[in-house]
């Protein structure tokens, strides 16, 4: 250990994790890019929120019709546990998706369905709460105020870019009809 | 020692005949002035300008075009690897590594940053997996102790999230905290770092058992295991290092047992399935006391008395009095053992450990029968009286085993 092969100099190898650090970052920023290229768009309606919740600092709450689900579309051998990852089964309705199913392995969708990976935050007798890390959306500057307006009028439309992948990112957010 | 000491005391020794103003004039050349006063301005200048610069790119980040947030983050990074290079050529050790592991933390804010930038979720622990390689990579490739505890502590927080956030237990990041972290602490065996990856590595195993809603008892199997680690390792202040967080924690949990396991309840949260539990046990015990052997170090077996399963009894108050049994017979082993080996700091531990067991035994068997004022009067005059009589005997055995 205390001598490296000749090729593999201590300087070189060091050089080398430290672009490899690099690399790796860069290769985050091209995942985003690579799940909105490759990826198939999906629009999510979110449900109405107090707007002095809305807005925080640089990035808006946002609260999805999936967000919490009847607990009829629980698929699992056992109960919802807190913390559970699960699969989201969408379903087109209406120009936005909506929640078909909710499994605790990965279902197999239809052509037109989508599937969302997200987390059960809460189980109760009559509805799962789930969380999909899509709740905090990162605002440009300066418009998170008009978010902020239009969402106290009506529900906002968020466009999200499933990868095949699984990956899944917000790519927009706006109001109804835009 | 340092000049400063020096300084002080030696005019004292030249007035009392025990060396020569010469002498101390020799003494004094061997330790010359550091020059550490003038290094540490421009350091505070430096970190001033520094985080004037990270206000304003914080104020505007949301503002900033992707291209130069991204160019910020991995010119940032490299900058602070760069400097870190630069300074340790030119033998500025702390400086220089205090950059590297700036470096390792830009990376891995790095990595969340860009996450958050494109919006990106992560589903599972990968992304900072790449973190804690990195810390690993950099930790063989400087051997440096600060590295070392830096990764460590990554391993916990990536370990952390991961359970806490993705609801997922990494084991990717275990086996690289044991493997990666625990083949160079096996190869560069140190104290200091054997007890930091020890409470690394305990932290992930808490985790492991939340994780798996099993009995928390299950926690010292994987404890065990690293405790018996350190049994295999030559070194032995190392394998002390490595042993001691592993061994508190099981002086810990006695000591609940002892104040709380009367309590039927309490004790039936503990008890694993039997076979399976001491199957594993005795396995680890096995392993222990091989390593134990091979080193020559059979007398700290007594250690494993901490493990005995006392709470698989039923017994209410006979379960509290056994456990408190055993808590003495640890804290005598301990006292005794370094009596044996002559070390006053394991004496020190082996009286507070018995003081302590003193403590919940008083605590535990007085309380309910005896009145308040009385209870706190026997009990204080009882550990008075206790600490004098150890501090005697100390002082007494180290001092009849001191050479003339």
């Amino acid at each position: 250990m205390d001598t490296f092969p000749t090729f593999f100099t201590r300087r070189r190898l060091l050089g080398l994790a430290i672009a490899a650090q690099m690399l790796f970052i860069l290769a985050v920023a091209g995942a985003g890019y690579a799940t909105t290229a490759l990826g198939r768009t999906i629009v999510l309606r979110t449900t109405p929120v107090d707007p002095r919740d809305l807005l925080y600092g640089d990035y808006v709450r946002l609260n999805y019709s999936i967000s919490q689900v009847k607990p009829e579309l629980w698929h699992g051998s056992e109960a919802p546990k807190k913390a559970q990852p699960v699969y989201v089964l969408l379903q087109p309705a209406n120009g936005v998706y909506e929640a078909a199913g909710v499994y605790a392995t990965e279902p197999a969708a239809a052509p037109e369905q989508a599937i969302l990976r997200g987390w059960v935050t809460d189980s109760w007798r009559r509805g799962i709460r789930l969380r999909y890390n899509l709740e905090r959306y990162y605002v440009p500057e300066n418009t998170g105020l008009r978010l902020e307006k239009s969402a106290t009028r009506r529900p906002l439309l968020v466009r999200v870019s499933v990868a095949p992948w699984g990956q899944a990112r917000i790519t927009q957010v706006g109001e109804v009809g835009r | 020692m340092s000049r400063k000491l020096l300084e002080t005391e030696s005019p004292e020794w030249v007035r009392k005949g025990i060396i020569t103003p010469e002498q101390q004039e020799q003494l004094l050349a061997l330790y010359p002035h550091e020059e550490r006063v003038v290094g540490l301005l421009p350091l505070l200048g430096s970190l001033l300008l520094g985080l004037s610069a990270l206000s304003v790119v914080a104020a505007n980040w949301q503002g900033l075009p992707e291209w130069l947030r991204l160019l910020l983050l991995l010119g940032s990074m490299g900058g602070a690897y760069a400097g870190g290079e630069y300074f340790l050529r030119r033998r500025n050790e702390s400086l220089g590594m205090g950059l590297i592991g700036l470096g390792l933390i830009l990376f891995g804010c790095g990595i969340i940053l860009t996450s958050q930038m494109y919006q990106l979720i992560g589903y599972d622990a990968t992304g900072l997996l790449a973190w804690v390689l990195a810390g690993t990579a950099l930790t063989y490739l400087y051997r440096s102790r600060s590295i070392f505890i830096l990764t460590a502590c990554i391993g916990g927080i990536v370990q952390g999230y991961s359970t806490g956030q993705l609801g997922g237990f990494s084991y990717f990041t275990a086996a690289l905290t044991v493997w990666g972290l625990g083949y160079y602490w096996w190869r560069r065996p140190d104290g200091l770092l054997g007890t930091v990856l020890a409470t690394g590595l305990l932290w992930q195993a808490g985790l492991l058992v939340g994780h798996l809603h099993a009995k928390i008892t299950w926690f010292f199997i994987p404890a065990m295991l690293i405790y018996a680690a350190g049994d295999w390792q030559a070194d032995r202040p190392a394998a002390r290092g490595l042993q001691t967080p592993p061994i508190a924690a099981a002086f810990l949990f006695t000591l609940g047992l002892a104040l709380y396991g009367e309590a039927d309840t309490y004790a039936g949260m503990l008890r694993p399935p039997f076979l399976a539990y001491i199957g594993a046990l005795l396995l680890v015990l096995g392993l222990s006391l091989a390593g134990k052997y091979r080193r020559g170090r059979l007398g700290s077996a007594t250690d494993w008395l901490l493990l005995l399963p006392g709470f698989y009894l039923h017994g209410g108050l006979a379960l509290a009095i056994a456990t408190l049994v055993v808590l003495y017979a640890y804290s005598g082993s301990v006292l005794w053992r370094a009596h044996q080996e002559n070390n006053a700091d394991r004496v020190t531990l082996g009286t507070v450990l018995f003081i302590l067991t003193t403590m919940v035994a008083y605590f535990k068997l007085t309380w309910a029968f005896m009145d308040k004022s009385l209870f706190f009067l026997l009990g204080g005059a009882l550990l008075l009286g206790l600490s004098w009589y150890l501090r005697r005997r100390n002082v007494q055995a180290l001092s009849a085993k001191q050479p003339k």
